[in-house]
């Protein structure tokens, strides 16, 4: 009897819940954002979100620490989130105003997503100011911004590099390329059946749409409130050409592969003898993959992939006329939940994370700063300067609401791999534009 | 008290015993609490509008039926449901065929044997379903791969490099082996289990009068484990149909996602993938209409043979 | 153990039904069948031995071209450094927990149920049967949404039920597995003539003492069969899992385990500490089988069939 009551409580409850949500869903877009004036916020306990190891422990030390400090009796609690299971997380808590996380780091791809659903308070434009303002990395803003109002910030970004045998392309007197157009010819001249000039997976679009960023192309355009994918634009269609045409010739790869593991092309392998690609495209943290190896201080195996740059060496993906290529950067977001129960106290936590000290540590780390003036404290070594050009010139997939669906359906992966088996590319663009533009535009209204 | 009971199993089919009903109370009351709401919610949000928006507190609109409609005419819904049925059958024939092969043989190796099998078997079942995908995937990696690696020693070389989650077909195989390796034991246990409940007079008393191993195995063996032979093939089948996280899993080793989804990946697809949690709830709910009405005839002769 | 009460058996009534030929072929069939059954145990153990391989290998040295079969570069790093992680023990007791807690619910509901299905014939039985077989066939990718906002609805009341809490992720397995170990149970109970228990009550044995001597020693390879089915989904459950027990010290193992598989901009999987967390969660797994088998399956068996 007790049992069967508590059913129907919890039904009864639950759908009260969801009505009191939806009412103040709407009512709660317009205000709320003219912020503390004065007085200190009421002290608690704030949670913040960080997904993955990404973020070392120094830094999560100091933001514990540095919070209590500024905010007396009020504490900061860092949960550690999984990047694959993220998005199902932040769907189910970010709406739930007794369990939400105050502040949380989101993908930047998937950043669109919940803002648009109104997912994330509104950060004011003093405070965007205050936090940056248009010195933090443009392309990760507007990917949390409506129009003008702003909702998700930078975190931190990663760049693509190309790790490259500098032995192998030496031996075969092949010159580090300054076009696009070289690059393809040189990985073109590398490539023997035993070995991929450029090893690079057939699904692999992620490094795929450097090749459409560098040719001007977009692969979708926001026109009004309307997103529409834009495949069959003559410049993306010049750049998928041209990066079929580029996995045809120097990459021995099967048309499947994903950016999964690039490294072990790159390594010579274990039984000896000459390894399997000469170039690889993969995000900076290939480079502890990459190299021979050697034991650290622990007595630990460990790969260092700048250790020999006669052997290993790296450069930026040249543009079409020279400099750098538009790359995908990865990286991510932070923005206050909207159902935060302490929104004051979430905005101090951002103001130490765009501080000077921990924009500086996040640099030092490795991490690209959000504040793009702190980028000179990375571009230390070639290793750093090589990921500043590369993330200066960088460029983000479309902010849509239904990006997030996108990437979630695979669709990209699937496109690039028909491309990649020699589809004709201008039938497989109009072919996936009628598909992707509803996804984009997700079930808006 | 005693009394009442002993005459509940003495006279069992008198009218309405109270014992049954007070004893199924903590089961329903059990699946209320746990599936009520749960499933109440599925029903509702499968007729209204209810995506991103709508989890983030925009009011839901009623739509009635305009999800089912969505989705039936939706073109990807056909071959997924083609796909998953056949899959299906195809791996809970094979699970509960290698799961039978396997108890008898455990029944007729000799002791220490057994208990090797036994072993293997609760260690392949042990394993976390995550560390069972991924190592399948190495075996079948198209680079370093062992398989590939013995097929080549074998002397096919066209095994070299051969990409097995590239194609539908292959991708579908070595989804089958991963399937097929970790439901065997559950399935051969049960059997073996079922097994050693036929006593060893029976047995003794059908050899004493000159029954061979074959005439045992067909006359006794098979039509004493039959009630568990068909619970445990309705249970595959109702559980193959959804397989969901092994084809997740292995899709992300690069296979051509919309030609090797199956129904749960699908229902995962629109409700998590693309937030569309009302054609998800639609598909569920299809799905779940599917199943009852496929294996309709099936539950009716179990039925009938319990009643009897 | 049931071999070893199966042989003296035969050898007494050999020579007196069988002329010595015929004894000596089921054993030569014996043999192969057992070779037969080594085979098939070298195939399925194979994927195993590969994960823990893997899990005493560098990460480094992982995925060489040709494969080598044997630990060559054999290290424990890899387990210290995934046992140096705090998770570990916080997630062990939770998954430990939270498999007790749904065990004992399922294993006790679903039996009694069972008992009612197999023994009795009752107005409702037929649609109950129905209801339980039908209530799994709904696919579960899309309910994580209601449980979330269930529990949590439920934790405002009661903090016990709520997110986060042991109790309320078990009550949602047990929901989850009740129907099944329903319908294995049945087969079993039904399995067990009522009438063994009515004869042993006519040889003066109360009702309670005839079903603890002679009916429960017959179910327990059922009850085993479902304990350890119930055992491993509660164990292995990952989604439901990951949804209300958002809180990271409150994780289970699945979703501990799940963080060794994730890559980011930063950060590539280190896959021997994937193959050395699975091999770690799949230890207690194996403990709690072999205990079940020696104690319960064959150990019972035998002594039912014997006495």
């Amino acid at each position: 009897m007790k049992r069967t009551r508590s059913i129907a409580t919890g039904v009864a409850t639950s759908i009260t819940l969801a009505l009191a949500l939806a009412a103040c869903g709407s009512a709660d877009d317009g205000g709320s954002d003219d912020g503390a004036a004065g007085g200190t916020p009421e002290a608690a306990d704030i949670t913040l979100w960080l997904n993955g190891a990404d973020t070392p422990e120094e830094l999560r030390t100091y933001l514990v620490d540095t919070f209590a400090e500024e905010n007396p009796g009020s504490t900061l609690t860092i949960e550690e989130q999984d990047w694959e299971d993220v998005v199902t997380k932040l769907t189910t808590a970010l709406p739930d105003a007794q369990n939400t996380p105050d502040v949380v780091e989101i993908g930047n791809t998937q950043a669109a997503t919940f803002t648009y659903a109104g997912a994330f308070a509104e950060i004011s434009p003093e405070l965007y100011e205050e936090l940056g303002g248009d010195a933090l990395l443009q392309s990760f803003v507007e990917a949390g911004a409506i129009d003008d109002t702003k909702y998700a910030l930078p975190y931190y970004f990663g760049s693509r590099y190309m790790f490259y045998r500098a032995d192998a392309w030496k031996k075969a007197g092949v010159e580090v390329p300054t076009t696009l157009a070289e690059f393809g010819d040189a990985v073109k001249e590398l490539r023997t059946d035993k070995q991929s000039g450029f090893a690079l997976g057939g699904q692999d679009w992620r490094n795929g749409i450097s090749w459409v960023f560098a040719n001007d192309g977009e692969l979708a355009v926001k026109d009004g409130e309307e997103w529409t994918s834009t495949l069959s634009d003559p410049n993306t269609v010049k750049g998928l050409e041209q990066w079929q045409d580029v996995y045809a010739t120097a990459s021995n790869l099967p048309a499947t592969h994903t950016d999964e593991a690039y490294w072990e092309y790159l390594n010579d392998p274990e039984d000896g003898g000459a390894p399997e690609g000469a170039t690889i495209m993969a995000p900076s943290w290939a480079r502890w993959s990459l190299g021979d190896l050697t034991k650290n201080d622990a007595g630990d195996e460990v790969r260092d992939g700048m250790a020999d740059a006669k052997k290993f060496d790296i450069f930026a993906l040249p543009g079409v006329d020279g400099g750098v290529a538009p790359v995908f950067a990865g990286g991510s977001n932070l923005a206050v939940s909207a159902k935060s129960q302490h929104p004051e106290l979430a905005e101090n936590l951002l103001r130490i994370i765009y501080s000077d000290d921990y924009q500086t540590m996040l640099a030092k780390n490795g991490l690209g700063p959000a504040n793009t003036e702190f980028n000179s404290v990375m571009a230390t070594d070639k290793f750093g300067e090589t990921a500043v050009a590369a993330a200066e010139a960088s460029k983000l997939t479309p902010a849509a609401p239904g990006w997030a669906a996108v990437e979630g359906a695979k669709v990209y992966e699937e496109l690039f791999q028909k491309i990649a088996e020699g589809g004709d590319v201008t039938a497989l663009a109009a072919e996936y534009d009628e598909k992707l533009t509803p996804m984009l535009n997700g079930q808006a209204g | 008290m005693t009394r009442t009971e002993t005459s509940g199993i003495a006279i069992r089919r008198r009218r309405r015993p109270a014992t049954p009903y007070v004893l199924l109370i903590p089961a329903v009351a059990v699946l209320l609490v746990g599936l009520g709401y749960p499933v109440y919610w599925q029903v509702i949000t499968s007729l209204q509008e209810f995506g991103m928006m709508q989890q983030f507190g925009a009011p839901p609109a009623f739509v009635g039926l305009d999800n089912y409609a969505r989705i039936l005419a939706d073109d990807r819904l056909v071959p997924v449901v083609v796909r998953s049925l056949a899959f299906c059958l195809v791996n809970a024939f094979l699970t509960v065929g290698i799961g039978l092969g396997l108890a008898m043989l455990m029944r007729s190796v000799l002791g220490w044997v057994r208990i090797v099998m036994q072993v293997v078997l609760l260690l392949a079942w042990a394993t976390p379903m995550v560390a069972a995908v991924t190592v399948f995937r190495w075996l079948f990696d198209y680079r370093t791969g062992v398989v590939n690696w013995l097929l080549v020693q074998l002397g096919f070389d066209q095994a070299d490099g051969f990409a097995w989650l590239a194609q539908p077909l292959t991708f579908f195989t070595v989804a089958t082996f991963v399937i097929v390796w970790m439901s065997v034991p559950f399935v051969a246990m049960s059997i073996y289990a079922g097994l050693t409940q036929v006593s060893e007079e029976v047995l003794e008393a059908a050899r004493l009068d000159g029954a061979n191993g074959t005439q045992i195995l067909w006359r006794i063996l098979l039509p004493l484990v039959k009630p568990v032979l068909a619970i445990v093939l309705l249970l595959q089948i109702i559980w193959d149909l959804r397989v969901f996280a092994q084809i997740r899993l292995l899709q992300d080793g690069g296979a051509p996602i919309s030609e090797t989804n199956l129904l749960g990946n699908f229902i995962y697809e629109l409700g998590i993938g693309s937030q569309d949690f009302s054609g998800a709830a639609a598909v569920s709910i299809f799905v779940l209409l599917l199943t009852v009405a496929l294996s309709a005839p099936y539950v009716r002769s179990l039925m009938k043979e319990d009643a009897a | 153990m049931s071999a070893v009460t199966e042989a003296p058996a035969t050898e007494v009534r050999a020579p007196v039904v069988a002329p010595a030929p015929a004894r000596r072929r089921p054993r030569a069939g014996k043999i192969l069948l057992s070779v037969l059954g080594l085979a098939m145990s070298l195939v399925w153990v194979f994927p195993v031995y590969w994960m823990v391989l893997s899990a005493v290998t560098p990460n480094a040295r992982l995925r060489s071209e040709t494969p080598s079969f044997l630990p060559v570069h054999f290290t424990l790093g890899n387990f210290s450094s995934v046992l140096s992680d705090s998770g570990f023990v916080g997630a062990l007791k939770m998954s430990l927990m939270i498999t007790v807690v749904t065990i004992v619910i399922v294993l006790a509901f679903a039996f009694l149920a069972a008992l009612a299905i197999s023994r009795w014939r009752f107005r409702g039985r037929t649609s109950f049967v129905l209801a339980v077989l039908f209530i799994q066939m709904l696919p579960a990718e899309g309910l994580f949404i209601a449980q979330y906002k269930m529990l949590s609805s439920w934790g405002e009341t009661a903090p016990v039920l709520g997110l986060n809490s042991v109790l309320g992720v078990s009550l949602l397995y047990a929901a989850m597995l009740v129907p099944f170990t329903i319908w294995m149970l049945r087969g079993f109970v039904a399995g067990v003539p009522a009438e063994l228990e009515e004869a042993a009550m006519v040889d003066g044995l109360s009702r309670t003492r005839a079903f603890l001597r002679i009916t429960f020693p017959l179910l327990a390879p059922g009850l085993v069969a479902s304990g350890v089915y119930a055992f491993l989904q509660a164990w292995n459950e990952f989604t439901t899992a990951l949804v209300v027990l958002p809180a990271e010290s409150r994780q289970t193992l699945p979703v501990w385990l799940r963080s060794f598989l994730s890559a980011s901009a930063n950060r590539g999987i280190d896959w021997a500490e994937v193959m050395a967390a699975s091999t770690l969660i799949a230890v207690p797994v194996i403990v709690f089988f072999l205990f079940v088998q020696g104690r319960m399956t064959s150990g019972l068996v035998a002594g039912a069939v014997k006495g």
